[in-house]
């Protein structure tokens, strides 16, 4: 058992870097080792940035992708990034809906600049997005017929959860219908700005001359523990000032209790947190204690609850367990490999500069993760979903023209840049295997084993065991090229 | 207790010798004899409306018959501009009325005698129906419709509303896993991504956007190393597939069967492409329906079909699904005209249809080698995952509950069955515009469960006993007749 003063192992350090970033570089985990660094302290200083500002912003959606993609190659701030994809999957937003990659560059940003900070600024943030309210329809929420679109997937999607912990569901249909008034009206001016529309908005409050009498009160959350039986009016809350409906909406959300009366939304961002870095089926006291040890149901401050994560023992359970591994997503395979191997993608296209040359975007596309169009409202089916016939064999022909490409610059893949064999006619082939593995982080508790490194070193000597010729230019180029390859189109290097 | 395919491959041996799924197979009695436990030599294809169709613009009342159906629809769908009514007549110009698509053969609701029809865009499933080749099972739902679109798909392919079973898996995944082996491939999406309701860990399904490009990715700048190369790919992902790690052993199996596939796939599509120019461009050709996501989807399953048909090595697949998006029509949703959304996602489907079930039909034309006829040979099943809302939006609608199914073959004992949902406002009144889910006997608004369309395709197509078929969808455990699903009928007479 350890806390946040524990020293991390080798094998510690790897899989923290891999879980907050794209793939752990040597280096890195050796200077922490040799500083005898603690969870916390690292957690610290992986936390401890300023939100970039950058947008990916341009009039083509391929463009945008392709900049996004570049900066997450080149990025210091991994976790950053972590958090912008993880953020993309709860508010998938889908640019085929919303048709405008300049708002989804816009989108981006927000999500960057909220992706630690406060869970409540980022909602608010989130309620006026234009690309979002595109997406779900606020901006064709009018009071004649309110659509519930937006007020569906804020309560099931980004704020409660269908269920609570307990399995309870957290909301009626009437809370749908009710909060959806409050979201009539909101519109977007010319300058990409939210604003209400009081012609276009609900000002009903149940009483018979106000309109539509027939809705009755605005009120939600009947029989929720915060707020009893009469529940909360958040239309009386905000009384005449229309525009703070939502905020009172917000105001109760973050005020709902679950089943047994814990903060909803706070375990359930802390339950979606954990399965994307820690664990891809929590059980319920972890969730529950991360929450109480962050006090994340109280500050909602993001930082703090991945803090409490990052220094957790059920995070590095997957070192030592391989059945609490994940899955890595197309992003994660894509970026970390070309990180690992210290290389970039050409051009504005991004594409691959060997093989088949396919540009990025159609690889990560047939991989089944294409940034910018996710495949619904509910983001992307994680785990091994990842995997199929399909998207495997993307996988595979990624890495076959990532390990093709020779041209030019970083674009190329050198391995003797990144071994340093010599050019002995008696090269071991362990020495091979292990420098491969170790560059590539597969993870240790799912390593290669007997049978994977003797397909290995049989691959290495084409099956005459010894030693290889890497005094031959041909053999090494072929057979590095080769290693490479086969580790990164192993099942466990699709884990970590 | 009978034996499953897979029991019986392993004791005969016949599994471990390879080439089991080759030409001849069904020439021998004894083995298709124990394949008739199963599919045998049948397909089923799964058609997914994906975002929940409005199910009462797709079967329409179109009189009041001896009720209010019309008067009530007319309540329901608005005739101003973003009204999504249908006329009841032609209509005219580039908006079509119900007249367009009503079938000759008698096609009423049983309950309330409207009569009904189809909406306008799925000519070619009345087509079908009055060919007798199409049921429509009227009001499918379940207890207590659920109107998340992530949970309520779930739980149409899962088939386990209450999650009453011990893990997460489709219904004819269960099926297909308690039928076949690990490096078996029973079945393919057509797509990115598994479909639902083939979902398990225990054979192997495919996902194969196009045949042509489904090929392993082999390094051409050293085409000696290949072989090498394969050798050790292989044992890495045998490595993992024996792991008892479960995510590596599915990672590990899905590579071994990928590769396997991939050797043997590719080439159904220019067998199928030089062999069958006529119908290959009929997928492409726009003025027969042809030309859209939809036909060069099911363009695939019919080269995968044709191949096995022919005894093609090491393709076997029998299970097949493909799906059609854009049915979340919040807005935007369009009545009867052409350019409507609506309008166009019916269209895609029945004319796609169409046109496979024809491609089917003219593949077996000629043969004198006792070439079965395929469209006898072949199940097709349309679903979504809801309904959506009787009153609609400002110019769409919301999500709903109950909605009409399509069972689609030669073999399908074509009709109208179930009744349609109640769309009285009256009843419907403090039920937020959803439709009521009843199966109350006193109740005449019957609807049906969409378990037991399931059911009737597992125990009549698949061959299943009727009391596994149960054991794979157990019954609600809730006693509350009129609401839950508390006897089942796996003989609804559409098979």
């Amino acid at each position: 058992m350890g806390d946040e003063n524990s020293p991390l192992t080798a094998a510690e350090a790897r899989h923290l870097l891999r879980r907050t970033g794209f793939g752990a570089k040597q280096n890195v985990v050796g200077r922490i080792v040799a500083r005898g660094e603690t969870r916390g302290k690292v957690a610290d200083r992986l936390l401890k940035f300023r939100p970039s500002g950058f947008r990916p912003r341009n009039k083509s959606i391929a463009f945008a992708h392709n900049k996004w993609l570049k900066f997450m190659i080149r990025t210091p701030l991994e976790l950053q990034e972590k958090l912008v994809l993880f953020w993309h999957d709860h508010f998938a937003t889908d640019n085929q809906v919303v048709g405008s990659p300049m708002r989804m560059g816009e989108q981006n940003r927000t999500l960057r600049l909220n992706c630690k900070g406060n869970f409540r600024a980022m909602m608010h943030a989130i309620n006026r997005d234009p690309a979002m309210m595109e997406f779900l329809d606020t901006v064709r929420n009018r009071r004649a017929m309110p659509n519930e679109n937006y007020a569906r997937e804020l309560m099931e999607l980004f704020c409660l959860g269908v269920v609570d912990l307990d399995g309870e569901p957290t909301y009626t249909q009437e809370d749908i219908v009710q909060i959806a008034r409050a979201f009539t009206g909101w519109r977007v001016d010319d300058k990409g700005r939210a604003y209400l529309n009081e012609n276009q908005h609900d000002r009903g409050n149940g009483t018979a001359g106000a309109p539509y009498p027939e809705r009755g009160p605005k009120v939600i959350f009947k029989g929720n523990p915060a707020f009893g039986p009469g529940g909360y009016d958040f239309g009386a809350a905000a009384g005449t000032n229309y525009a703070a409906e939502i905020d009172e909406v917000m105001n109760a959300i973050f005020a709902h209790q679950d089943s047994s009366g814990r903060n909803t939304v706070a375990h359930w961002i802390a339950y979606r947190l954990i399965t994307f870095f820690a664990d891809p089926e929590p059980t319920k006291s972890y969730v529950q204690a991360m929450v109480a040890e962050s006090g994340f149901d109280s500050s909602f401050v993001v930082a703090d609850l991945l803090r409490t994560i990052f220094v957790s023992d059920q995070f590095y359970a997957a070192v030592y367990d391989p059945t609490k591994l994940s899955v890595k997503w197309p992003i994660d395979y894509v970026v970390s490999t070309l990180r690992l191997l210290g290389m970039e993608l050409r051009s504005k296209y991004q594409y691959v500069d060997g093989g088949s040359y396919i540009n990025a975007a159609d690889a990560l596309s047939n991989m089944g993760q294409l940034l910018f169009e996710p495949p619904s409202v509910f983001g992307w089916d994680w785990e091994s979903s990842w995997i199929n016939s399909s998207t495997l064999l993307a996988r595979y022909g990624f890495v076959r023209d990532v390990i093709s490409a020779r041209d030019k610059g970083k674009s190329a893949f050198r391995p003797e840049r990144l071994f340093t064999f010599t050019r002995s006619a008696g090269v071991d082939p362990e020495t091979v295997v292990d420098a491969v593995t170790g560059l590539l982080g597969v993870q240790e508790s799912f390593a290669p084993g007997t049978d994977g490194r003797n397909a290995l070193i049989d691959y290495l000597t084409d099956g005459l065991g010894g030693t290889i010729d890497f005094s031959n230019d041909t053999t090494r180029d072929k057979k590095l090229r080769g290693v490479v390859l086969l580790v990164t189109q192993s099942p466990a290097y699709m884990l970590y | 207790m009978a034996l499953t395919r897979r029991q019986f491959l392993q004791r005969t041996g016949i599994a471990a010798a390879g080439g089991v799924f080759g030409p001849g197979l069904f020439g021998n009695p004894f083995l298709q004899q124990a394949m008739a436990q199963t599919i045998g030599d049948r397909y089923f294809v799964s058609v997914f409306l994906d975002g929940g169709n409005d199910g009462l613009n797709t079967v329409v009342p179109y009189n009041n018959g001896g009720g209010n159906l019309r008067s009530d629809y007319l309540l329901a769908r608005r005739n101003d501009s973003g009204g999504l009514r249908l006329a009841a007549g032609p209509g005219s110009g580039d908006v079509h009325g119900l007249d367009q698509a009503m079938p000759s053969t008698p096609f009423s609701d049983p309950n309330t005698g409207a009569q009904l029809s189809f909406h306008p865009g799925l000519k070619g499933f009345r087509d079908l129906y009055d060919a007798g080749h199409l049921a429509v099972i009227q009001g499918c739902g379940y207890p207590n419709g659920n109107l998340s679109h992530d949970v309520s798909t779930k739980i149409w392919e899962n088939a386990d509303p209450l999650r009453l079973l011990p893990s997460a898996k489709g219904w004819a995944g269960r099926h297909l896993e308690a039928e076949y082996s690990p490096t078996d491939i029973p079945g393919v999406t057509i797509g990115r991504r598994i479909a639902g309701e083939f979902k398990q860990s225990g054979t192997s399904i495919l996902a194969i956007t196009r045949l042509n490009r489904f090929g392993f990715p082999f390094d051409m700048e050293y085409p000696g190393d290949n072989a090498a190369k394969s050798a050790a790919f292989a044992a890495l992902c045998g490595e993992a597939a024996s792991s008892g790690v479960s995510v590596a052993e599915f990672i590990g199996n899905t590579a071994l069967s990928t590769a396997a596939a991939a050797a043997s796939y590719p080439q159904l599509h220019g067998a199928y492409r030089s062999e069958r120019p006529a119908f290959d461009a009929l997928y492409d050709d726009a003025s027969v329906g042809g030309r859209t996501s939809m036909s060069r989807d099911l363009r695939e399953v019919a080269k995968i079909i044709y191949g096995v048909a022919k005894g093609v090595p090491n393709v076997n697949a029998r299970f097949f699904q493909v799906s059609n998006g854009g049915y979340d029509t919040h807005s935007d949703q369009g009545g009867g005209q052409i350019t409507g959304r609506h309008y166009s996602l019916h269209a895609e489907v029945a004319d796609a249809v169409r046109i496979f079930l024809d491609d089917l039909s003219d593949m077996a034309q000629g043969q004198t080698d006792g070439r079965q006829y395929l469209p006898e040979k072949v199940c097709i099943l349309v679903w979504s995952e809801f309904s959506r809302r009787i009153i609609q939006n400002d110019n769409g609608t919301d999500h709903g509950t109950q909605g009409p199914m399509f069972v689609i073959g030669h073999s399908v004992n074509g009709g109208l069955y179930g009744n349609h949902p109640n769309i009285d406002p009256v009843v419907i009144e403090g039920n937020n515009g959803n439709t009521v889910y009843s199966q109350d006997a006193g109740d005449p608004f019957r609807s049906t469960d969409f378990r037991d369309v399931y059911g009737t395709v597992l125990k009549h197509w698949m061959n299943m006993p009727a009391a596994a078929v149960q054991a794979l969808m157990p019954l609600d455990p809730i006693p509350d007749p009129a609401k839950y699903w508390r006897t089942s009928n796996f003989d609804l007479p559409f098979l």
